[in-house]
């Protein structure tokens, strides 16, 4: 019996819809509700994280995020006027320290500047210096790239004008090329601000105060205190979507600003 | 070349509001790899005096203009502009490029500042001078052509036409004693081109120095002291206005006005 195409396509949405109906109903069948109960919903228990979750996990989360940021965009804006440079040593270095920060796990950056770096220097450094270091430099190298490419997105003409009414390289970037391209990387900029603040949760590997834990460390904390199972760390998992879902609902709307601003 | 009117014959005849400064290039040389843009150029622009520079695209009039104020390096020959030697490796570039302004094709305004900012900023971060005296000097210059009312428009909401004006206007704010426009109107709309021209034509009779890229036949013509004809990187020829549009001695010039002047024009004898 022949189908048409409008009759096929109907047929295939109900198949899909079938297999996931089925798909569904199994992963719940399967499910051993009552361990689960106990060990990873059990939000009975959960009472004592509060009111401290937000004075001490959430707080530390922002804080440590921001000074990421703050080290990461200045360090990144350094970074792509090196690589954008008529200099070819600048150009080198810049791309060493892209490729290098880009390619190896944040992990291993928190435990070189936790404890190697202090180690080899003889320094004492607290926690919120190593987190600064370490998220930033490893945003940095991020972040230079989305600005470079904000940078050579911005008209030649631009430079042109610029340095045609007598303003110095440098000006003409400051006052001109500069404040274009970061219209153009807003969007990009703030997907690293997410990256960046779920990255704030490595900080873990180093020892910390309980003044000093940040989200996951907060809900790891609760896992072996509360006995609640794994209960803490779901709620430490719902207080990053409180931060990550506005960021990204920001970042779609800086995009479409920018869509309609340029006709 | 020896029937060339000389500069200061044609200058005198204008008013002095401006303080204006000559052009002068000689053996102008600008290759990109193998390829000879200029083929050695000398012209000069007396003091107040309105050249426009004619030809087919490619016979390098842009790669020239664009040389005057150093926007290209040429490989060889001098460039005096005002009392600078642009080719001078020791010339303060951004000191001589003050005293020069530039009208680009594509207007090339800032779009994240409005049309009295375009006008502004570089009188304060260049010419360090305050606000209130830049906001007053850029207020004069957007009347001047016509946009006094549009100051606080940005470039997106302005057509293209008052786009090209505010870019005047963002030259003439820094005191210019020499203007350089480059295909001034060959990106607007045919409506708004004469709005254009009106302004240059205005500043022309102010005795500002011009030197002029375009295809507008009638705008050289009527305000020229002289026209250059370019083609493949060599002044073909030159004089007054009417003489090279109306009364070309070169067949090369004869051909490219025939062809501008009447785009429809098909030789189907060959």
């Amino acid at each position: 019996m022949a189908m048409t195409a409008r009759q096929r396509a109907k047929v295939s949405l109900y198949v899909q819809a079938g297999i996931f109906v089925v798909a569904v109903a199994a992963l719940i069948l399967a499910t051993d509700w009552k361990t689960i109960g106990t060990s990873v919903f059990n939000f009975g228990k959960i009472g004592p994280m509060f009111p401290d979750i937000f004075l001490s996990g959430l707080k530390n989360t922002l804080i440590y995020t921001a000074l990421g940021f703050i080290v990461g965009l200045s360090g990144g804006l350094l970074l792509a006027l090196m690589k954008l440079s008529s200099f070819p040593l600048y150009r080198w270095i810049a791309t060493g320290y892209i490729e290098f920060f880009r390619g190896i796990p944040a992990l291993l950056v928190f435990i070189a500047f936790g404890y190697g770096v202090p180690l080899a220097f003889g320094v004492q450094w607290n926690v919120t210096v190593v987190v600064m270091i370490s998220l930033g430099m490893v945003a940095a190298a991020y972040i230079a790239e989305t600005l470079r490419a904000g940078l050579q997105a911005v008209p030649r003409g631009q430079l042109e004008a610029a340095r045609s009414l007598g303003m110095p390289q440098w000006r003409a970037m400051v006052s001109i090329v500069i404040p274009q391209a970061f219209r153009i990387v807003l969007p990009p900029l703030t997907n690293e601000v997410i990256l960046l603040t779920k990255d704030s949760s490595l900080i873990y590997v180093l020892g910390l105060t309980a003044s000093q834990y940040e989200l996951t460390k907060f809900g790891r904390d609760g896992i072996s205190s509360l006995g609640a199972g794994l209960t803490p760390l779901l709620v430490a998992g719902a207080f990053y979507l409180v931060i990550t879902i506005p960021l990204s609902l920001l970042a779609r709307k800086f995009e479409s600003r920018s869509a309609r601003t340029k006709r | 070349m020896n029937d060339v009117v000389h500069p200061s014959d044609t200058a005198g005849t204008r008013g002095s509001a401006v303080h204006a400064a000559g052009v002068s290039l000689k053996d102008l040389r600008k290759s990109y790899g193998t390829n000879e843009v200029l083929k050695g150029i000398s012209l000069d622009v007396a003091p107040g005096e309105v050249v426009c520079l004619i030809g087919p695209s490619g016979s390098g009039k842009s790669t020239l203009l664009r040389c005057v104020n150093l926007l290209e390096k040429p490989n060889e020959g001098t460039i005096h502009v005002g009392g600078f030697e642009a080719t001078d490796p020791d010339v303060d570039i951004d000191k001589m490029r003050r005293k020069v302004g530039m009208v680009f094709q594509q207007f090339n305004l800032f779009p994240h500042l409005n049309a009295l900012q375009n006008c502004t900023i570089a009188q304060t971060k260049v010419l360090k001078r305050g606000q209130a005296e830049a906001d007053k000097v850029a207020h004069a210059n957007l009347e001047r052509v016509g946009l006094g009312h549009l100051a606080d428009r940005f470039p997106d909401q302005l057509s293209g036409g008052q786009q090209q004006r505010v870019a005047i206007a963002r030259a003439l704010s820094m005191d210019p004693e020499l203007m350089l426009f480059d295909e001034p109107t060959s990106a607007l709309d045919p409506e708004t081109v004469g709005d254009v021209l009106s302004v240059m034509r205005n500043l022309a009779k102010e005795g500002m120095t011009m030197l002029v890229v375009t295809h507008e036949m009638g705008f050289a013509r009527e305000v020229a002291d002289r026209v250059v004809f370019m083609d493949g990187g060599v002044v073909v020829e030159e004089g007054v206005a009417e003489q090279v549009i109306s009364a070309p001695t070169q067949s090369r010039t004869k051909e490219f006005l025939k062809r501008v002047l009447d785009p429809t024009h098909i030789d189907i004898s060959k």
